[in-house]
């Protein structure tokens, strides 16, 4: 239930619609009602259209790399921690309701994983573009100016990225893996 | 394309035990369903993660059905 919420909360972010991901149960005994459940999921997706498309014009490629960058910050250990914390306070506190689910994704999960995620982008962005100014970089990404200029501090902290002028470089991008 | 004739890629992860026994017993018992979903079988629905249904729409997936 909190993958799912963080599910919705995370596509919501990358642009692509929520309503495209589905979690239904069906018992081994009920063969009728799953394949009601699929019919109607079909039918629901044929109506939202194809991905990138239904989303907005010229959007694949935008949705493509915060994709790409998604599943890499989907495994960062940040996420994963949070994912993990939440779960623990849920089972304690004993209140599965989805209020409390959804909440406890907005402030623990949610904000890693953003942060994650805008981090991946603009490395991507330095090592396959190059040099960029933090705007051209805000604007890729999706992500504030002020995000941005947080994220581009922490990574230049870590030698990752050097400033020159007004524009940025990556450091030794494109050959590390994550 | 019209809405008529656009067949989505959808992903299903299936939990062996509940949904894809219920999609196999649809089958046996003929049941008529959307041919829209591929089938990945998991051992269970809590083994999914947030990176598999991002890798899914990344890999350019329609959609993705969790069936627990």
């Amino acid at each position: 239930m909190i993958i799912a919420e963080a599910c919705r909360q995370v596509l919501k972010d990358v642009g692509v619609n929520p309503e495209r991901t589905a979690l239904e149960w069906a018992s081994a005994a009920e063969a009728p009602r799953f394949v009601e459940l699929i019919t109607r999921y079909v039918s629901a997706v044929k109506s939202i259209g194809p991905l990138g498309k239904a989303e907005g014009e010229n959007k694949e490629a935008v949705i493509g790399m915060h994709l790409k960058a998604g599943a890499k910050a989907a495994s960062a250990l940040k996420v994963r921690t949070a994912l993990g914390k939440l779960a623990k306070d849920i089972k304690k506190s004993g209140d599965y309701s989805p209020g409390i689910i959804s909440e406890g994704v907005t402030k623990k999960v949610f904000p890693a994983f953003r942060e994650e995620r805008l981090t991946q982008e603009v490395q991507i962005c330095l090592s396959e573009i190059g040099p960029c100014k933090s705007a051209d970089l805000s604007e890729k990404t999706g992500g504030g100016i002020k995000e941005i200029g947080k994220i581009l501090e922490t990574l230049s902290r870590k030698k990752m990225v050097k400033k020159q002028g007004s524009n940025w470089y990556g450091i030794g991008m494109g050959n590390q893996e994550s | 394309m019209t809405a008529g004739d656009f067949n989505p890629h959808i992903l299903g992860f299936f939990c062996h035990w509940c949904c894809y026994a219920a999609a196999d017993a649809a089958g046996v018992s003929r049941y008529q369903y959307p041919p829209n979903v591929r089938v990945i079988r998991v051992m269970c629905t809590g083994r999914i993660d947030l990176r598999f249904i991002l890798e899914a729409f990344g890999c350019g997936a329609d959609g993705v059905f969790t069936g627990g």
